[in-house]
């Protein structure tokens, strides 16, 4: 060969080599569907899935919602107990109402709920080609999800998928807002289908029932986003939208804790597979129960709302057979003095001879606490494993830190002998429609007496006496759904979120800024149309 | 027509060249300063490519050498000298050993020496190699080079290193420097798969576990811009360039090498817990019943868990020169024990390198291949692990009073080390091929062209299963569950260069403009199980691994994920490129071979291309003006058709003062350097950041086995804006050399600006990730001095001694950032959402931000100080910054070389100063809270005055000074005399100590620690906080090597 050719053919590599190999760096469609901007769902129902999921997720949790909407009431305090539930002051903040921008609740639910919006506008984006039925059960998370940011941040950012992602989101306030849920919620009446009172599992999906139910809250709850007195227009409409969903067969319904297993009950207007873990373990001891690896001890409820229910104070005891024995109403639950024998019913498990979990009781666990056997709990320091009414400091002051492992009630809604990991919590129930009509009844000039008295009658508590006030209806409400995440939105509603409680902060006592949660920090800058709420 | 032209001009060019001077041929010897013939030596014209490398007699010859040229003879180690030819046909020369200054250094794309780079390199070669048990490249050169900060982040064999090249210019996970193996520029990514339980994940592993320690023959590490761009996008970190032995240096008739050792590696430190009645009347103390926790065992769980191991590293090679080429091959077995139980790492390597001339030298040939094979085994750690710790963390918090029998519990929910230990299994294996082959012609004196080509394939498979027999770990104890990731990764590479040199009168011309292109395909399953119908940890993996592949085998057509539950009746499949479209819930038959009760599995594929064109000029006048000028236009398919490419131009100059008249003799070197440049980064950002892209969300699998159908998901919003960040550094730098360089050095001041930075941070709600790329407006700069000093002390036949001293300041600064980012995760006790560090402008990256500790009251509770002057110190709402961060102000490292005849000694010192570490460990283990608890911690707890129960919440109370000094490495060498007549040709011994001692005041095990505790979201990394670290070992390593 001689070198001339050679240098040719090496020469014509080199450059060969060189433009064959050039590329125009696209990516490949390997991984993922890929489109220059949003361009439409390939699947709309199986993300309309994805929506549940996240969901049972965000509503699950013990943090997020469920703590900015029990632990900044009266209903719950998480105290630190030594080392345990510091946490970056993360949740004595939220009971105290000292929280700030930063708090880590605080930006997640407005990530998580947000986000949740914008999936469900996907959906809904024509180019998606959802089904009716995905554009009912879409808009009914959009408007789930758009309330939950309008009630806890006052102002809720929209945006429109059929602009480009780089642009910014408006924000809808007040009439706006609520204007914007409301006609959701109508699309979705429109589309969803009628879901059975009853139905079990099928009630894990939004129906017309679902819909209705939301669009009852957001119309009662209207005036405070307003900043208005109540609409009799809206109170009647209140009234009218339970009606329908009592129409549909949802009703009240007797055994209060077994509406909260996952069988079918008509009280049930929408649940999610959500873990109840999360709301059993948070309270319970580390040696309340050895299912699931035992409790986290945090959570507790304050005396003053433990003391909203008939019985004694001390003492919330029921017999093995679960009759009261100290005077309780049926929804306080009570403390058995050993567990349950093992009866085999679907969804309990057996623990030599018991039913695990059952010595835990049901409702407020108070005093001392029982192991399966009947043996009388210790703590970990060995002492006797009695919950306290009061939060006590080393020093024997009340005190919402240094709390040992024993001070405050604990609250127990869903019991662990039905399944510690069942994946089944109630998010809508007929019982809050009910009470939500009493108030709009009540709120248009009616009275809710009546009303208010069905249901405790049912609960196997005393009628009350007179005319129904405003602040029985309250305390009606907290007894009936405690730690069903509506104690923040309740206080507010009556006007009782600022009053003062146990550990609140001196200067957050009367403060309306509480009223609202802060906007986080980097969203204001994200978002210029976004405006910090007052007193942040 | 166009070749033909281009064939004329070659011609022409080829006449030009060849014709006008008169040629002649020379030839000779080379040999060292001990008469040793010095095979492999380059002998070159200097300003042409004409050359020739010495055969195995240290013979060489030349063709076509103008009578007036100047031939320059170099080695490695060896002064390069240069010699006019004047007319001689036989040319001897002996090499001087050892002038650093006049050694050739490896830069991008060519090679340079010292004495002519323009930019700051540092070029570490074999026989400065730090020693002893060297788990992988970058603890060969560790301490080395001024300004480079290599960490190893954990005490585990195999884990992923820490290398900052002056301070830290990016704020994403891959903060490390390119590397570059024989011109191949390696993706930076592990090659082995993820493997997280939940309890316990395989750390994130060193990209560079497949290379032989042993086969690497220098490591440059390219600093400033000048040196570095001309790796564009991907030198903003920095560039390290490892090369790796070939058999220039063989015989002809082929030499052997042996080498083995053995190391003998213990917990250099371990913390002072309670032992059995310390316990016992600690929990008393602190008003606990001691009888109640005492299950009457005594033992010491920190022992338990580490453990004193022997390891051991084999290597065979051989190298052969025949003269036209040369051929090494070697073998490398090794097998590494860490000092925790069940961590160990087992590699097997092997490598060729080959090269061959044809057509009289101007075709160069050259062949390289590594395979290996790396078997892993972790224990189940944990760098996120929870309040409980991990394997490590809960060992320090067990009580003493538990025996270690693997099925005791105490009924509490605590993690129990025995039982965790041997219920849980984690295993990685994984297998590299990387081969590069090149083809560089000499179309005239002048010009070369070059071919190279890469390819780097590795496939990586983990399996970690938990056994129904763990105690305490909801949704795994009573049932079992498994992970099995697989990982596949590919890279092809494809580079054309052309060099055209040329001589003028008093200057020298050398240029260099070239291709490149390269992908990066990583693919892989990440699958889990729950629900096994045994305990055995060997037949969980195989179940799992049987039952996820036979799932895989049954599905018909391409697919996203599938997955079956207790609660499915079908194999459920999610396609999303099948031929009708996107199938959510597509159902398969359940009638496959299966033991396990719930499976799912979620495919990834992506790739990823970079393309790029580059140039140099290197121009020198009279030896003592250079300039260098570089250019790379990149282009990346991780940033959109308008942000595609972005240029990165250097520029340098140099000026060697040491050769003008006016400087003095006894100056031997003096040369002064200035460059400035912009590189790029794009590295940790991701597959696909720019566009929209849906695919189905992961897939939980509940507790009981439950699958809910999951569902297509928007994944990635598109940022059509996201670009390159860059950065422009800038440097000058003097060398200098005294008294025949026998006092050498340099100084280097420099300042890098990163702007552009790529980020995580939220978007404007309402969003899909509550985090997103983009290019924040924000500066991270770096600016420092570094400074490296040698001194040969005694320079005699017999005796030398040789000291080196290099340090480095470098200072970080966050600038123009309208935000600040929550970072650095703490975790333990009540410590969930803690952090204890904050990016925000004006402060160094990693600065601590937290409350002030005003120590204890007198009734034994912590007290902070008032910041908000509301008049109360309160841990949460009083935070500051501390004026403490996590970066090192200042490293530095100290090497002692002395010989005397046979035998050599080093020691190596390295150190740091002006950061601070999170004691995190203390933080979540060690107070009054765990007691009160039973979880045992230190003793010096006891006496601190704080009272039981009291929280134990982030402030400066856990925050320490993290400066140390360690005695790195000592080595006694030997070099057995020998005839040479018998079997052996040569024969050395050796004793390294590693880390031998450390002062520090910190009172943890090491400071020199990085555990990634969590971002909190934001994807900045962790820096400076210590969970439960890997122990650092102390290593003792006898070694034997021989040639024959």
């Amino acid at each position: 060969m001689k070198k001339n050719q050679i240098k040719l053919y090496f020469t014509c590599l080199l450059m060969v080599a060189g433009l064959v190999s050039c590329t125009d760096l696209e990516i490949e469609e390997s991984d993922s569907i890929i489109s220059e901007g949003f361009q439409g769902l390939a699947d709309p129902s199986s993300t309309v899935n994805q929506l549940y999921n996240r969901l049972n997720g965000q509503y699950g949790d013990q943090g997020n919602l469920f703590a900015l909407s029990e632990v900044t009431t009266d209903a719950a305090i998480v105290p630190t107990r030594g080392t345990d539930w510091g946490d970056n002051g993360q949740w004595s903040s939220l009971h105290q109402h000292l929280w700030t921008p930063e708090h880590v609740f605080v930006i997640n639910v407005w990530n998580d709920w947000n986000a949740n919006q914008l999936i469900a506008s996907q959906v809904l984006d024509a180019r998606s080609n959802p089904s009716s039925v995905n554009i009912g059960e879409a808009s009914f998370i959009r408007a789930l999800s758009m309330w939950v940011i309008l009630d806890n941040y006052g102002q809720v950012p929209f945006r429109d998928t059929l602009l480009p992602s780089s642009s910014l989101p408006e924000v809808l306030t007040g009439e706006a807002a609520v204007a914007f849920i409301i006609a959701d919620l109508d699309t979705a009446i429109s589309n969803l289908p009628n879901i059975a009172a009853g139905s079990g599992a099928a009630n894990g999906r939004a129906g017309k029932a679902a819909a209705r139910y939301l669009k009852a809250k957001v119309l009662l709850n209207k005036h405070v986003y307003l900043g208005t007195s109540p609409d009799s227009g809206d109170m009647n409409a209140v009234v009218s939208l339970v009606d329908e969903i009592s129409n549909e067969g949802y009703a009240l319904q007797s055994g209060y804790f077994n509406i909260f297993r996952d069988t079918a009950d008509n009280e049930t207007i929408w649940s999610l597979a959500a873990g109840v873990g999360n709301r059993i373990f948070n309270g319970l001891h580390y040696n309340s129960t050895s299912l699931g690896g035992g409790g986290w001890n945090g959570f507790a409820t304050l005396s003053e709302y433990y003391d909203l229910f008939e019985g004694d104070p001390n003492f919330n005891r029921v017999e093995l057979d679960e009759t009261p024995l100290d005077m309780q109403e049926e929804r306080r639950g009570g403390v058995p003095s050993a567990g349950l024998p093992f009866t085999g019913r679907p969804g309990t498990t057996d623990l030599n001879g018991f039913e695990a979990g059952s010595n835990v009781g049901n409702g407020f666990l108070v005093n001392q606490q029982y192991a399966l056997d009947g043996t009388p709990l210790q703590d970990r320091a060995g002492a006797p494993l009695t919950f306290k009414r009061d939060f006590k400091d080393g020093t024997g002051a009340n005190n919402i830190i240094n709390n040992d492992e024993t001070t405050g009630i604990r609250v127990m809604k869903y019991a662990p002998r039905f399944g510690e990991f069942l994946s089944h919590e109630i998010f809508f129930r007929y019982a809050d429609a009910h009470l939500m009509k009493a108030e709009a009844l009540m709120r248009g000039g009616g009275d809710p007496t009546t009303l208010v008295n069905t249901l405790r009658v049912i609960r196997g508590a005393a009628p009350i006496l007179g005319v129904v006030t405003e602040s029985d209806v309250l305390a009606e409400r907290g007894r009936e759904l405690f730690a069903e995440i509506w104690r923040r939105n309740d206080l507010i509603r009556f006007g009782q979120y600022t009053r003062d409680w146990e550990f609140k902060a001196a200067g957050s006592i009367g403060n309306d800024k509480y009223k609202l949660f802060p906007i986080p920090s980097s969203q204001l800058l994200a978002n210029p149309a976004l405006v910090q709420n007052p007193g942040y | 027509m166009k070749i033909k032209l281009l064939k004329s001009m070659l011609l022409l060019g080829a006449m030009l060249s060849f014709g006008l001077i008169q040629a002649q041929s020379v030839s000779g010897t080379v040999i060292d300063n001990n008469g040793i013939p010095l095979p492999g030596a380059n002998v070159i014209v200097q300003g042409t490519t004409n050359g020739a490398q010495t055969d195995f007699d240290g013979n060489y010859s030349l063709n076509n050498v103008a009578s007036d040229a100047i031939l320059v003879i170099s080695y490695i180690g060896y002064d390069t000298q240069e010699i006019p030819v004047n007319g001689q046909s036989t040319i001897n020369v002996t090499l001087q050993e050892g002038n650093v200054l006049n050694e050739v250094v490896v830069i991008g794309y060519g090679t340079t020496t010292v004495k002519d780079a323009t930019g700051s390199v540092t070029a570490v070669s074999s026989e400065d190699f730090n020693g002893g048990n060297i788990a992988s490249p970058e603890q060969l050169i560790q301490g080395k080079s001024a300004g480079v900060n290599i960490q190893q982040t954990s005490g585990e064999p195999g884990a992923g290193i820490s290398i900052n090249i002056r301070g830290s210019n990016s704020v994403r996970a891959n903060n490390n420097p390119l590397f570059v193996v024989d011109g191949v520029p390696l993706s930076g990514d592990s090659t082995a798969p993820s493997g997280d339980s939940g309890i316990g994940g395989t750390a994130v592993r060193n990209p560079l576990n497949f290379i032989n320690p042993n086969d690497i023959a220098s490591i440059s590490i390219l600093k400033d811009a000048s040196a570095t761009a001309i790796y564009g996008s991907r030198g903003a970190n920095g560039v390290v360039i490892i090369t790796t032995k070939t058999g220039r240096t063989g015989s002809k008739a082929g030499t052997f090498e042996f080498s083995t050792n053995l190391s003998i590696a213990t917990p250099a430190e371990e913390y002072d817990l309670l032992e059995k009645d310390q316990f016992l009347s600690a929990v008393t103390l602190f008003g606990g019943n001691a009888s109640s926790v005492d299950y009457g065992a005594n033992t010491n769980w920190q022992d338990f868990i580490t453990r004193t191991t022997a390891s051991t590293n084999n290597n065979l090679s051989y190298k052969m020169n025949y003269g036209d080429g040369n051929i090494r091959a070697t073998f490398g077995y090794s097998n590494q024990f860490g000092v925790v139980e069940k961590s160990d790492l087992e590699r097997i390597t092997g490598r060729i390198n080959a090269r061959h001339r044809f057509l009289d030298g101007d075709l160069n040939v050259g062949l390289s291949a590594t395979v290996s094979r790396v078997n892993d085994q972790s224990a189940p750690l944990s760098a996120s692990a929870g309040f409980r710790g991990d394997i490590l963390g809960a060992s320090y918090a067990a009580n003493p009073t538990w025996p270690t029998d693997p099925d005791f519990t105490d009924g509490s929910a605590q993690i129990l080390p025995a039982n965790l230990l041997a219920y849980s299994d984690n295993r990685t294996k994984t297998n590299r091929f990387l081969v590069n082959g090149f083809a560089e012609y000499k179309f005239t004196d002048e010009l070369t062209g070059k071919i190279n080509l890469g390819y780097d394939t590795s496939d990586g498979e983990n399996v970690s299963v938990l056994s129904a027999d763990l105690l305490n770990f909801t949704g795994i104890s009573g049932t079992g569950f498994g992970v099995y990731n697989t990982l596949d990764r590919e890279s092809s590479l494809l580079e054309a260069t052309l060099n055209y040199k040329k001589d003028f009168e008093n200057s020298k011309l050398d240029i260099l403009a070239g291709y490149s292109f390269q992908d990066f395909e990583s693919s892989g399953r990440n699958a889990a199980g729950r629900g096994f119908t045994t305990t055995n940890l060997g037949f969980m993996a195989r179940d799992l691994r049987n039952s996820v592949n036979n799932a895989a085998n049954s599905i018909t057509g391409s697919y996203q994920q599938f997955y079956y539950g207790t609660n499915t009746a079908d194999l459920i499949v999610n396609r999303l490129f099948s031929p009708m479209g996107v199938i959510a819930g597509d159902t398969s038959a359940l009638d496959f071979d299966r033991s396990v009760n719930a499976i799912s599995a979620d495919t990834f594929d992506s790739t990823d291309e970079l393309q790029s064109f580059f140039g140099r000029v290197n121009y020198s006048i009279a030896g003592k003006y250079l300039f260098t000028g570089t250019v790379r236009a990149d282009g990346s398919s991780r940033f959109g058709p308008d942000n595609a490419y972005s240029v990165f131009p250097s520029g340098a100059f140099a000026w060697q003062m040491g050769e003008e008249d006016f400087i003095g003799e006894n100056v031997s070197t003096l040369k002064l350097r200035l460059s400035a440049g912009i590189t790029g980064n794009q590295s940790g950002l991701g597959y696909g950041n720019f566009v929209a892209r849906q695919r189905f969300s992961g897939i939980g699998i509940g507790n009981d086995g439950v699958i809910n159908p999951n569902g297509l998901q928007i994944v990635a919003t598109d940022v059509p804006d996201l670009k390159w960040e860059s950065t422009l550094n800038l440097n000058v730098g003097v060398d200098f050399g005294f008294n025949n360089d026998r006092l050498n050095g340099s100084l280097d001041v420099y300042q890098n600006t990163t702007t552009d930075v790529l980020l995580r941070t939220p978007p404007a709600a309402p969003a899909v990730d509550p985090f997103q790329f983009g290019n924040v407006d924000a500066k991270i700069l770096n600016q420092g001095i570094e400074f490296a000093l040698g001194y040969d002390w005694v320079q005699s036949d017999d005796v030398t001694f040789t000291t080196s001293f290099n340090i480095a300041y470098n200072e970080n600064e966050v600038q123009d950032f309208a935000s600040s980012i929550n970072t650095g995760e703490i975790n333990g006790q009540g410590l969930s959402g803690a952090f204890a560090q904050r990016f925000e402008a004006g402060y160094s990256l990693y600065s601590y931000y937290m409350a002030e500790f005003a120590g204890l009251d007198s009734s034994g509770q912590p007290t902070y100080v008032d910041q908000n002057g509301d008049g109360v110190g309160d841990v949460f709402t009083d935070k500051v910054f501390v004026g403490e961060d996590a970066l090192p102000d200042i490293t530095t490292g100290l090497a002692l070389n002395l010989s005397v005849k046979n035998w050599d000694f080093g020691a190596f010192f390295s150190g740091q100063f002006g950061f601070s570490i999170y004691n995190n460990t203390r933080n979540g283990f060690f107070t009054s809270g765990s007691i009160t608890n039973a979880r045992n911690v230190t003793t010096d707890l006891i006496s601190s005055g704080e009272a039981a129960g009291t929280s134990a919440d982030v402030s400066t109370r856990y925050l320490e000074k993290g400066d140390f000094v360690r005695f790195q490495n000592m080595n006694i060498g030997y070099n057995v005399p020998l005839s040479g007549e018998g079997a052996f040709k040569t024969m050395r011994l050796s004793v390294t100590g590693q880390n031998l001692f450390l002062i520090t005041d910190y009172s943890g095990l090491d400071p020199e620690v990085t555990v990634a505790t969590g971002d909190l979201g934001s994807g900045v990394p962790t820096r400076g906080i210590d969970w439960a670290a890997f122990p650092n070992p102390r290593t003792i390593t006898i070694g034997i090597n021989a040639s024959f």
